[in-house]
């Protein structure tokens, strides 16, 4: 299996351990990602409320990009994912847009790209048989609720491969590794998404009651898809605890980090160390190796 | 009170001229919409049926002064439900649209930062290609709530630069001039 990659901004940056997990994972599943070259940003939420023809174009020149590779494009961020698809979809239906796109890049798109979101490939293409033959170590003493976010479901006229209000595919993933899943009434809830740039309070409202309601059902990790929902639920839970007064303490894990714990792959390969909130206490219960605290580390090998 | 003299009729056709606007005028006012918006779950001055009611109804000027539209997180909650097709989340996306666009002829003032945001990040495209998110959120802090605003970010922001999350230089794409040809055939400033 053989796909064109397109990892997006944040991949190479603030969440490159998504960006390493995924490899990892598709490497053991014999998945070939082939990252898209040269590929430029696709505009994420800002650009379609500043100009919504330039968020059509912005994807445009990805899809033409991939289209030359013949090659389906897997997109591992909800928000990338969102942007292609709807571009691809908007150019597909209305000569008229296409004509005007096409107009302003140099590079032509003929409307032939297909454009798919990583854990569709996972679920759908590669399918979950396979994914539990890869599994050495069953994650015995997870206890996961799924958080899809939203652009991964919905609108389902571009997100088409899950229902939009309770989906399935994660859950069903997530069994599939071993790991108990709690049912979880906000897993298609908004994280509040960038929002929390020019209104933290607002967002920090909406992101609290999502880690919140994971605490309450039990779960001792949150599952998620996307990048955006993974700064605000990890990178924001600390400045949340302090701001609210309340202990949260959860570690949030993208899937393919998941996933690689269950195949046996290396914790540091799937960049479990860059979770800001720490993610010692389920790497240690899924791999029993327990980790040697800095502190003591330096003492050992100093002098 | 609403009175019918000081309406726009013509909004709504503007409105729905507006990439993303076209279904506008198939909203029959249910709040199928309003029901299960998360921001409005937890803000109450946030309403999207209201949103598109004032757009039919042409009560241009406060819509546009109330700015609450900016407020939507687009996540088609609203989008999903909608018995009608109206596609809220892209009216709004148009109804943004529209505001900048009278914002950058000097005709309305925008209180809410949010658009500096989206166009520090748009610009951050135009010129690299990609975008330099950790930089452009500095600016943006560092713009709209001066050295106290960044340095409330400081600790998060050390902490994500020690595990490799920040790199020190912006991407740049091969194909930067083509990205910032589409920004200039589109007319975008």
């Amino acid at each position: 299996m053989k796909y064109s990659y397109y990892p997006g901004c944040t991949l190479h940056a603030s969440t490159k351990e998504y960006d390493m997990s995924t490899r990892a994972v598709c490497e053991k599943l014999g998945i070939e990602l082939v990252e898209l070259e040269d590929w430029n940003c696709c505009g994420a939420l800002g650009a379609f409320s500043y100009n919504y023809f330039l968020s059509v174009a912005l994807p445009a020149r990805n899809l033409a990009l991939a289209e030359r590779k013949n090659l389906k494009l897997a997109a591992p961020c909800n928000a990338c994912f969102h942007n292609l698809a709807k571009a691809n979809k908007l150019i597909k239906d209305s000569e008229d847009l296409k004509k005007r796109v096409n107009d302003v890049m140099d590079i032509p798109y003929n409307g032939t790209a297909e454009v798919r979101h990583l854990l569709d490939i996972i679920v759908n293409e590669v399918g979950l048989e396979t994914v539990a033959k890869s599994i050495t170590r069953p994650l015995k003493g997870l206890r996961v609720v799924p958080y899809y976010g939203c652009l991964i479901v919905r609108p389902t006229e571009i997100a088409r491969f899950d229902d939009q209000e309770n989906p399935q595919s994660l859950d069903n993933l997530l069994k599939t590794l071993g790991a108990e899943v709690l049912p979880f009434p906000m897993k298609v809830k908004c994280c509040g998404a960038s929002l929390v740039v020019n209104d933290e309070e607002l967002a920090f409202q909406l992101t609290k009651r999502i880690l919140e309601t994971a605490k309450d059902v039990g779960a001792n990790c949150v599952a998620v898809t996307c990048p955006l929902c993974h700064t605000n639920l990890d990178a924001y839970q600390s400045k949340i605890e302090s701001k609210y007064n309340v202990t949260l303490g959860l570690p949030v894990l993208y899937f393919t980090q998941i996933m690689g714990l269950a195949m046996g792959i290396e914790p540091k390969k799937l960049g479990l160390e860059k979770n800001m909130v720490p993610t010692d206490k389920i790497v240690e219960s899924v791999t029993g190796v327990k980790k040697v605290p800095q502190l003591v580390k330096m003492k050992a090998g100093g002098k | 009170m609403i009175k019918a003299k000081n309406l726009d009729p013509n909004f709504k056709y503007q409105l729905s001229r507006e990439l993303g606007g076209e279904n506008l005028e198939y909203c029959f006012n249910c709040t199928g919409c309003a029901c299960g918006c998360p921001v409005a779950e937890v803000d109450p001055d946030f309403n999207p049926r209201k949103i598109i009611r004032m757009g039919i109804l042409g009560m241009t000027k406060e819509l546009i002064e109330s700015e609450s539209f900016w407020k939507c997180v687009s996540c088609y909650t609203c989008f999903a439900r909608c018995p009608q097709d109206v596609r809220i989340t892209e009216v709004l996306y148009a109804l943004k649209n529209m505001a900048v666009r009278e914002a950058l002829k000097g005709n309305i003032e925008i209180e809410t930062t949010k658009p500096i945001f989206d166009k520090m990040f748009i610009d951050s495209i135009k010129d690299n290609g990609r975008v330099a998110e950790a930089m452009v959120f500095a600016k943006y802090k560092l713009k709209t709530e001066g050295i106290k605003g960044l340095m409330e970010q400081f600790s998060m922001g050390l902490e994500m630069f020690k595990k490799g999350k920040i790199p020190i230089l912006p991407e740049k794409i091969k194909g930067k001039k083509q990205v910032k040809r589409i920004f200039e055939k589109a007319g975008i400033k």
